[in-house]
């Protein structure tokens, strides 16, 4: 019985070793290969790296949960676009918040001729999600300048943490659009848009108001809707631009310069 | 957690009885359990291992395992309750008291413990909000075994080494609306396990 059962142990120690991904051992383990960890970090040093023009294209996509055909066509017409420079993604990665499903994007995603960047999504934030999203793309909140632009990444999945008033992190984005001393283009990009009402009702007008009081910010981009949207819903002088899901087959485009920007919907 | 584990264990002894009987080749009393399986992978666990219990014509099995993956090769520590129900129909037997189970087919209901996985959606959700269970997950397989009955501690024992490639309802749902992406090999996984009878 013991030989049994030491054969078996090493038996099992061995194929584990020799065939990745062979085995499954929980749908909730966070297993990572070494290019899958830090993506955020990693690709923002692409972006960062690439040549700086005076206008900036970028792509926003978002809600690639369970439409990984869908998904595979968006590559097909990204890296079909002229002048792009990277793609954000609005969240949603996943629907079931599982490790697999992240690693079926981000395969999917690295066919892109782009590097791309990630906001965290309400699905992103079920079962094991949260920490599978950290391990693989970084932190929840953050920030990157690039060109004339200072992107602003901020979780706003109030819904997943039962509207406690810490989601989205006011006092962080106030922080992020005040340390801007150029007078970059301030983009805040976030998942589920003000209006909606998974975002913390109690903290809706405030977060407007910040976007709104904040001169260097002209327009704010979500995903969550599954629909294209661009209206300026508190009248206050800021855009607030959603994208569609990759299940109704559709992204945007944005430029943006000194001063002034452009959004295209794309259809594939 | 406790009343979950009382569930899985009223759920299997109901089907262990019905699948049983009386028996009739021995004293033992229906509750105690005919083998134990010893079993790697298979989303339920790193390792995972309980007793079970087989039909009175050997072809249906009603095991529950208590599955275990630590941190170390998980990137998180899982502790996994199942019960899983295994039909073999077909024995071969060989020589030299070996023997061969060609084709197995089963299913299997997991619950992963933990604050982040729920069996029912917290209040804070409308209805509906999400629509599967966190914790909980269906999963079903086919593979097939061979054992062999060896005289151990005098008394004559059945060993068996099993495989199993199976997948479950997450994934499956995800493979039938991507077919262009997903290959079958995606979703599908390897488990192995050992038997003893008792």
């Amino acid at each position: 019985m013991k030989t049994l059962l030491n054969t078996f142990i090493l038996f099992t120690a061995l194929i584990n070793i020799s065939c990745e991904g062979l085995f499954q051992y929980n749908p909730n383990q966070v297993i990572l290969k070494e290019d899958e960890r830090n993506l955020n970090l990693k690709n923002v040093a692409l972006i960062q790296a690439l040549p700086q023009k005076d206008t900036t294209r970028f792509i926003l996509m978002g809600d690639t949960q369970r439409w990984y055909d869908e998904s595979s066509d968006f590559i097909k017409s990204a890296n079909s676009q002229r002048d792009i420079s990277f793609v954000i993604h609005a969240g949603d990665i996943s629907d079931f918040g599982l490790s697999q499903e992240f690693k079926w994007v981000n395969q999917i995603m690295q066919e892109l001729k782009y590097p791309y960047v990630t906001v965290i999504g309400n699905h992103d934030i079920v079962a094991n999600g949260p920490l599978v999203y950290k391990k693989m793309y970084g932190e929840l909140d953050y920030s990157f300048e690039f060109g004339g632009n200072k992107f602003i990444f901020i979780n706003t999945n109030s819904r997943e943490y039962n509207f406690d008033g810490l989601v989205p992190n006011l006092p962080w984005l106030r922080s992020q659009l005040k340390n801007n001393p150029t007078d970059k283009n301030a983009i805040v990009i976030a998942h589920v848009p003000p209006f909606d009402a998974d975002f913390d009702p109690n903290m809706q007008n405030e977060y407007a108001q910040i976007l709104a009081s904040d001169p260097n910010v002209k327009f704010t981009l979500y995903g969550h809707q599954h629909t294209f949207k661009n209206e300026e819903f508190y009248e206050d002088g800021v855009r607030y631009m959603t994208t569609t899901s990759m299940g109704a087959r559709g992204y945007l485009i944005v430029t943006t310069w000194k001063g002034g920007y452009r959004v295209e919907r794309v259809e594939f | 957690m406790k009343k979950l584990f009382l569930l899985y264990l009223t759920l299997f002894s109901v089907t262990s009885f019905a699948e049983d009987g009386p028996r009739t080749d021995s004293y033992r009393k229906w509750y105690i359990p005919d083998h134990m399986k010893l079993q790697f992978a298979g989303n339920i666990g790193f390792m995972s291992g309980g007793p079970g219990y087989i039909s009175r014509n050997k072809t249906l099995e009603t095991d529950v395992l208590f599955g275990f993956l630590p941190k170390k090769f998980g990137g998180d520590a899982l502790i996994t309750l199942t019960a899983k129900v295994t039909y073999s129909p077909w024995r071969i037997h060989l020589k030299n008291s070996y023997n061969i189970a060609p084709f197995s087919i089963g299913f299997y209901s997991s619950h992963t413990f933990g604050p982040q996985f729920d069996s029912k959606w917290p209040e804070y959700y409308p209805k509906g909000y999400y629509w599967w269970a966190t914790a909980v997950r269906l999963g079903a397989y086919v593979g097939g075994k061979a054992g062999r009955t060896v005289k151990f501690n005098k008394k004559v024992r059945n060993f068996e080494a099993y495989y199993e490639v199976g997948t479950y309802d997450l994934m499956f749902i995800s493979y039938v609306q991507n077919t262009g992406f997903l290959k079958p090999s995606d979703i599908l996984s390897l488990a192995i396990g050992i038997k003893m009878s008792l």
